[in-house]
């Protein structure tokens, strides 16, 4: 499998170890009713989830904010290993076709690789993100609603403490 | 997106301004609302939650202060991705160690 280069400062990796079987794992991320209990962080919900397990298959899920905002995405599967190797992306929706820009989610790339470890699962997450989505969104949140008054105030408190 | 998403509306971005001025009780932050207490106090659970703020009780008088992690996490936005993903990992974690028991589980019931 070929190893994909990242740029730490807009990619992340995760690297985990967790004692249960490479198919309970791809199980856990390609099965909506055993995806959905655990793909939000608390307090927020997932409570729709859609998954067309091929390359430019449609991957939805709907998250639920604690006051009960909805926020739909909708992502495609670009390489479908089973027990391997899994990957996303939300920059489109199903077969391939591009998806419209939304204000404030920079888009990203998301892959999944699985390796059997003894009784156990080491599994990977990476997500590439863009860098300029990721600039754009700074900017955005630096001059919308008198973010960056708030960041400044908030500096000059903290080191006040 | 917890951390941003928890800070689009005026009056939680007007609170988090206030409390870059100091510590306030809850009664003292609500006063320039025009707004039922219960209201407010919803916001600020929504603010507590993203991790913007904390509050503690002395007595009879909850007091909020600024989450100086917050600030950190503000300031990058990656970090705030990390965050993310840990805590969704995390629940993975736990989710598959219960799957597992479950399918324990029933291979034995399906054997008896």
């Amino acid at each position: 499998m070929r190893k994909i280069e990242l740029n730490p400062a807009t990619d992340l990796v995760l690297d985990r170890t967790v004692d249960v079987s490479p198919e309970l794992v791809w199980k856990a991320w390609t099965v909506p009713k055993h995806l959905m209990p655990w793909f939000c962080p608390l307090p927020w919900k997932t409570i729709e989830c859609e998954i067309d397990l091929r390359p430019g298959g449609k991957f939805y899920t709907v998250m639920q904010s604690p006051e009960g905002q909805k926020f739909p995405g909708t992502g495609c599967y670009l390489e479908v290993t089973p027990n391997e190797r899994l990957i996303w992306t939300s920059a489109l929706g199903p077969d391939y076709r591009p998806n419209e820009a939304v204000e404030n989610h920079p888009t990203f790339t998301a892959i999944l690789t699985l390796e059997k470890k003894g009784s156990g699962t080491r599994y990977l997450v990476q997500a590439l993100h863009s860098s300029a989505a990721i600039r754009e969104m700074h900017e955005k949140m630096g001059f919308e609603q008198g973010w960056g008054i708030a960041l400044d105030q908030m500096v000059a408190y903290l080191k006040s403490i | 997106m917890i951390l941003f998403l928890a800070l689009g509306d005026i009056t939680r971005m007007a609170v988090i301004r206030e409390l870059c001025r100091g510590p306030r009780s809850v009664s003292e932050l609500a006063r320039p609302f025009e707004m039922a207490l219960p209201s407010f106090i919803q916001h600020l659970s929504v603010l507590e939650d993203a991790k913007w703020i904390k509050t503690e009780k002395q007595g009879r008088v909850r007091t909020c202060t600024l989450n100086p992690d917050a600030l950190a996490l503000a300031g990058g936005w990656l970090d705030e991705q990390r965050s993310l993903w840990e805590r969704r990992l995390d629940q993975l974690d736990d989710y598959l160690l219960k799957m597992k028991k479950t399918e324990k589980k029933e291979k034995k019931n399906a054997k008896d």
